[in-house]
């Protein structure tokens, strides 16, 4: 008597259950889409290395709106889940995805240091040759090391007396200078004028400006620009020997050349 | 008979219940819900997703702020229930904004430093 009581409260309370929330047929759209992008994305090793745990909550919001769906919920309950599902797979995908990319970053990174080493070492070595190379030059042209730089001194006798046209042994040597220019093109120079004691001082300065602008004019017939090479005239200023003696004087009548540094800087008298 | 009755009119009052709890779940206030999308949308905002995904990120805030809304409007259990949705969904969706602009990220500067090496390749075969 009791067990039929119970069997019959039983299928009364379970058919209000199904009666309450069965309104859905056994198919819904987003649960299959949600299933796709879930089996697409599956087996993906990708995927299973870095969107492990969003992969298995779209496995298992796929379970639930499978679930829903088999035991006829509604279908705001079955689509949520199944929302859910597609989103937790979605979201797995570009987890993947943006693990591969950081990989990509990584050898690339890795790749671009060795270069960036390479560069450098090559860069470091093009620097030595060319500052031999410099040297090397320097040296043919005679070039002295001073407070100021790189110095040339053209001796009084590239120059007639008295005159400011170089002579063809004053020539070669600004020829080298103008090769060397040519080379390092961003090396400027100023070229300068002096004279011994000898005569007026206003006839010397000019006298040390005119030569001081042949070696520039004969520096510019060889194709260097003018706005490398600065020009200026001392006069008897700085001697660099005696005026009492003839060699002395000869050693003062000349005209310097300073080369600059290789950014075009060149220290002040 | 009248116990007969009794047993019946108690067992269709669990089976409603039945009913009720087996569709609408919990009746709880989602906080904790809330608290989670709220947490992927700020993720997500500082993941760049603004610039790389605003639409799908503007997506979960309206569900954040629509839930907000339903919460406090009305304490009833369709109200809870439809915001619960709003903020597992709100959460999802920032979520999966977040992941697309890092994604979107990582491809830029996958690009940039493409770019870097052709650049300084070049320049070493061009010193060369």
């Amino acid at each position: 008597m009791n067990n039929r009581y119970m069997i019959l409260s039983m299928v009364v309370g379970f058919s209000v259950f199904l009666a309450g929330c069965a309104s859905t047929p056994k198919d819904n759209q987003m649960v299959d889409e949600a299933k796709a992008a879930y089996e697409d994305i599956r087996t993906d090793p990708d995927v299973a290395r870095s969107g492990d745990r969003q992969l298995r909550s779209a496995r298992d919001q796929l379970a639930r709106a499978e679930r829903l769906l088999e035991e006829g919920a509604s279908t705001a309950e079955i689509e949520h889940a199944a929302y859910l599902a597609n989103r937790h797979a979605e979201i797995a995908r570009e987890q993947a995805e943006r693990a591969k990319l950081q990989q990509q970053i990584n050898s690339a990174e890795e790749r671009r240091k060795e270069l960036e080493l390479q560069a450098r070492s090559a860069q470091a070595q093009a620097a030595q040759q060319e500052a031999a190379e410099l040297r090397r030059q320097m040296e043919a042209m005679q070039a002295e090391q001073t407070d100021r730089g790189m110095v040339l001194t053209l001796g009084d006798v590239l120059f007639d007396l008295n005159r400011a046209e170089l002579k063809p042994a004053g020539e070669t040597t600004v020829g080298r200078l103008a090769d060397f220019m040519a080379e390092y093109e961003n090396r400027r120079v100023r070229v300068e004028g002096y004279t011994d004691s000898t005569g007026a001082e206003s006839y010397n300065q000019q006298l040390s400006e005119r030569r001081a602008e042949a070696v520039r004019e004969a520096l510019m017939d060889r194709g260097i620009n003018r706005a490398r090479i600065e020009v200026q005239g001392f006069g008897e200023q700085y001697p660099v020997a005696t005026n009492e003696t003839s060699a002395g004087r000869q050693q003062n009548r000349r005209v310097e050349i300073v080369i600059s540094d290789a950014d075009g800087n060149i220290k002040e008298r | 008979m009248s116990n007969y009755m009794s047993i019946l009119g108690a067992v269709g009052i669990a089976g409603i219940a039945v009913a009720i709890t087996g569709c609408a779940g919990s009746v709880e206030p989602p906080t904790s819900q809330m608290r989670a999308a709220e947490s992927s949308v700020q993720q997500a905002v500082s993941s760049d997703a603004r610039n790389f995904e605003p639409v799908l990120l503007n997506q979960a805030q309206n569900k954040l702020a629509d839930a907000e809304e339903l919460i406090d409007d009305e304490m009833s259990e369709e109200n809870y229930q439809r915001a619960l949705h709003l903020l597992e969904q709100a959460s999802v969706d920032a979520q999966l904004a977040g992941a697309r602009a890092e994604t979107a990220k990582a491809r830029q500067a996958v690009e940039e430093i493409n770019r870097n090496i052709e650049s300084l390749r070049q320049r070493m075969n061009g010193s060369q």
